[in-house]
């Protein structure tokens, strides 16, 4: 670098060399900082013809600094690349920055808020337009028997309930142990340990099994799915598929549909009887009641229509499982990152959904 | 005869336009090479000639009739006669490269008998020249291996048209080489139409007999690769100018 001697009302120039490089960014920038109003700087890039990155970032530096004079002489091929660098994701272009933001303050929040609303709703329409697409291949698939790979009905359902069942049945009879705790001292309060029962068997049935469940599902089953379809998408798979003239949306989410449809209500089955166990045994051991006596008092309570409901809300929890995490699988990026963050937000929406139907439930069972 | 003709037509994700109103044509039965520097939409013009993105605008006709991205039966016809062979190979982790391959046939006609559809598949791995490893799953394979494995899967339904997706990308120079080769011998042997996409320039002069050059969003070249040499536009000429370099490295 060498530097031009110039009057004292003219900034001082500083002449960059022909073949820049990062040690002579460094430099410059050294300059730079000395600088002061007092002192003004200039840089003269006539000479440059051989420049990389650094020197492109330096340029950039300069267009959007206010303590140092616009730089000068940029050869074109320089000023070229310093243009591209300038769009490059995430630069700051200063004609942004010193637009001021339009409209009031509480106008920007609305439209803000609006625009997010909006968002969700178009992910909600969707949504929607998904499961609808699934009813219908699913319907496809039960009168022409094909679109479907041979087998992996059966795959599914080896995993979603062989590979589920474990996990299922610890979790609800620890469930069921902790509400039988939590009610019998209560219900010891008022000498009513024989409604343990009852409790326990009511409580499980109608909500406890189906909602766990369900969040297990979420949890397991729906994490995996998401993973995987996300994995396949961002490996072009589902493409490979498309072209194959495969429909993805039935090849992969049927065979997961009918599995989930036919897992569910034996899992169910057996969470019942596991987390009904789990109250027994609790029973047994603060109240001294029989298991024959429990048993007597919950039948008088329950009745078929209660594990009935359990199980169709439990097989309802699992089709919003598959098809909300099979929603976020097939809708993911292109990077692999966003298969992480897709399996989260599908573990979220899984249960948000859950939840959301559940309440609805409410309203018509009770 | 062309069996791809595009007029006029934009293609894009969203609202950015990648390529803008631009028309060329395939012809049939020989290697038709997309080129250009990286983020010149070659990848994104490939996808929608495959039927995956629907152009922003105009649209293209295949074998002689438009392709409607509306109609399930116009997307179902392209789909039976292009093969794709992906950038990694795209083969499905869970399976075998075996039931890989056979995939398209079980898919498209399921009424065929195991025994043909295993007749067609060791057919089309032994093309490939992969027969020995057709009970191994993807993740045992070379990427080499992977590539041609995706080739006998593009092929088995033996397909009017295939694209190859930088099918020399990640490879060594001799299994690149050989790829090379298969596909000039597809073209010679099956008459089959290809069109690869990529920027690997000494695949291209072993292969192209056409090129399609693409760069900001136009066609900058699209002609036999044999005229190449008497272009006049500068970017054609530095583009291909890199050519000597790679032979010299």
């Amino acid at each position: 670098m060498t530097e031009t001697p110039l009057a004292a009302s003219s900034p001082r120039t500083i002449l960059l060399p022909r073949r820049m490089r990062a040690a002579d960014v460094v430099s410059a920038l050294g300059e730079l900082r000395r600088a002061s109003p007092d002192a003004p700087l200039a840089f003269d890039f006539k000479d440059v013809e051989d420049f990389d990155a650094s020197t492109l970032a330096f340029l950039d530096h300069l267009t959007g600094s206010k303590t140092v004079a616009l730089p000068t002489n940029v050869p074109e091929p320089l000023a070229r690349a310093g243009r591209t660098f300038a769009r490059r994701p995430g630069a700051r272009w200063p004609e942004e920055e010193q637009r001021p933001p339009s409209g009031t303050r509480t106008g920007r929040f609305l439209r803000g808020l609006a625009d997010r609303f909006l968002g969700h709703v178009k992910v909600l329409g969707a949504f929607l337009a998904m499961f609808g697409d699934e009813v219908y291949h699913l319907g496809r698939y039960v009168k022409e028997r094909k679109g479907v790979y041979p087998g992996e009905t059966w795959n599914q359902m080896y995993f979603m309930g062989y590979r589920s069942f474990p996990i299922v049945c610890l979790l609800m009879f620890l469930v069921g142990v902790t509400i039988s705790i939590t009610s019998a001292n209560q219900l010891k309060l008022f000498g009513a340990g024989l409604y343990i029962a009852d409790l326990v068997g009511y409580a499980m049935l109608r909500e406890l099994v189906p909602l766990m469940t369900g969040v297990i599902l979420a949890g397991k089953v729906g994490a995996a799915i998401t993973a995987e379809l996300a994995s396949m998408t961002v490996l072009e798979e589902v493409d490979a598929l498309r072209t194959m003239g495969v429909v993805p949306e039935r090849f992969l989410m049927v065979p997961r549909l009918i599995a989930i449809t036919f897992v569910v209500p034996l899992l169910v089955a057996m969470a019942d009887v596991v987390g009904i166990f789990g109250g027994v045994v609790v029973a047994r051991a603060m109240f001294n009641m029989t298991p024959t006596e429990f048993l007597k008092e919950m039948i008088n309570t329950v009745d078929w229509a209660d594990f009935g409901w359990g199980l169709l809300k439990t097989v309802v929890f699992g089709w919003a499982v598959v098809v909300g995490s099979g929603f976020k699988g097939l809708t993911v990026g292109r990077s692999a990152e966003e298969v992480g963050r897709a399996t989260t937000e599908s573990v979220v929406l899984s249960v948000t959904l859950i939840i959301v139907i559940d309440c609805l439930f409410a309203f018509v069972i009770y | 005869m062309d069996i791809i003709a595009a007029r006029d037509l934009t293609v894009g994700y969203g609202r950015t336009e990648v390529l803008c109103r631009v028309g060329f044509s395939i012809p049939e039965g020989r290697i038709t090479a997309v080129v250009g520097v990286s983020g010149s939409g070659k990848s994104t013009l490939l996808k929608t000639l495959a039927g995956l993105l629907p152009p922003i605008e105009g649209g293209f006709e295949f074998d002689g009739r438009p392709v409607d991205y509306n109609s399930e039966a116009s997307l179902s016809r392209l789909y039976e006669k292009i093969g794709v062979l992906y950038q990694d190979g795209a083969l499905l982790n869970g399976l075998t490269l075996y039931e890989n391959v056979a995939l398209p046939v079980r898919m498209q006609y399921p009424q065929l008998p195991e025994d043909v559809v295993g007749d067609m598949v060791h057919a089309g791995l032994a093309q490939v020249e992969m027969a020995d490893s057709a009970a191994k799953f993807p993740a045992e394979l070379s990427g080499g291996m992977r590539k041609r494995g995706a080739l006998a899967r593009a092929l088995v339904l033996n397909p009017d048209l295939v694209f190859c997706d930088e099918p020399s990308s990640g490879l060594d120079p001799i299994t690149s080489r050989r790829l090379d080769d298969l596909l000039l011998e597809l073209k010679e042997r099956n008459r089959m139409t290809l069109v690869v996409v990529t920027h690997e320039l000494r695949s291209i002069d072993r292969v192209a007999d056409r090129v399609l050059l693409l760069n900001e969003g136009a066609i900058r070249f699209a002609g036999d690769y044999a005229d190449l040499a008497g272009s006049g536009d500068d970017f054609v000429r530095t583009f291909f100018l890199r050519k000597d370099h790679h032979d010299d490295a």
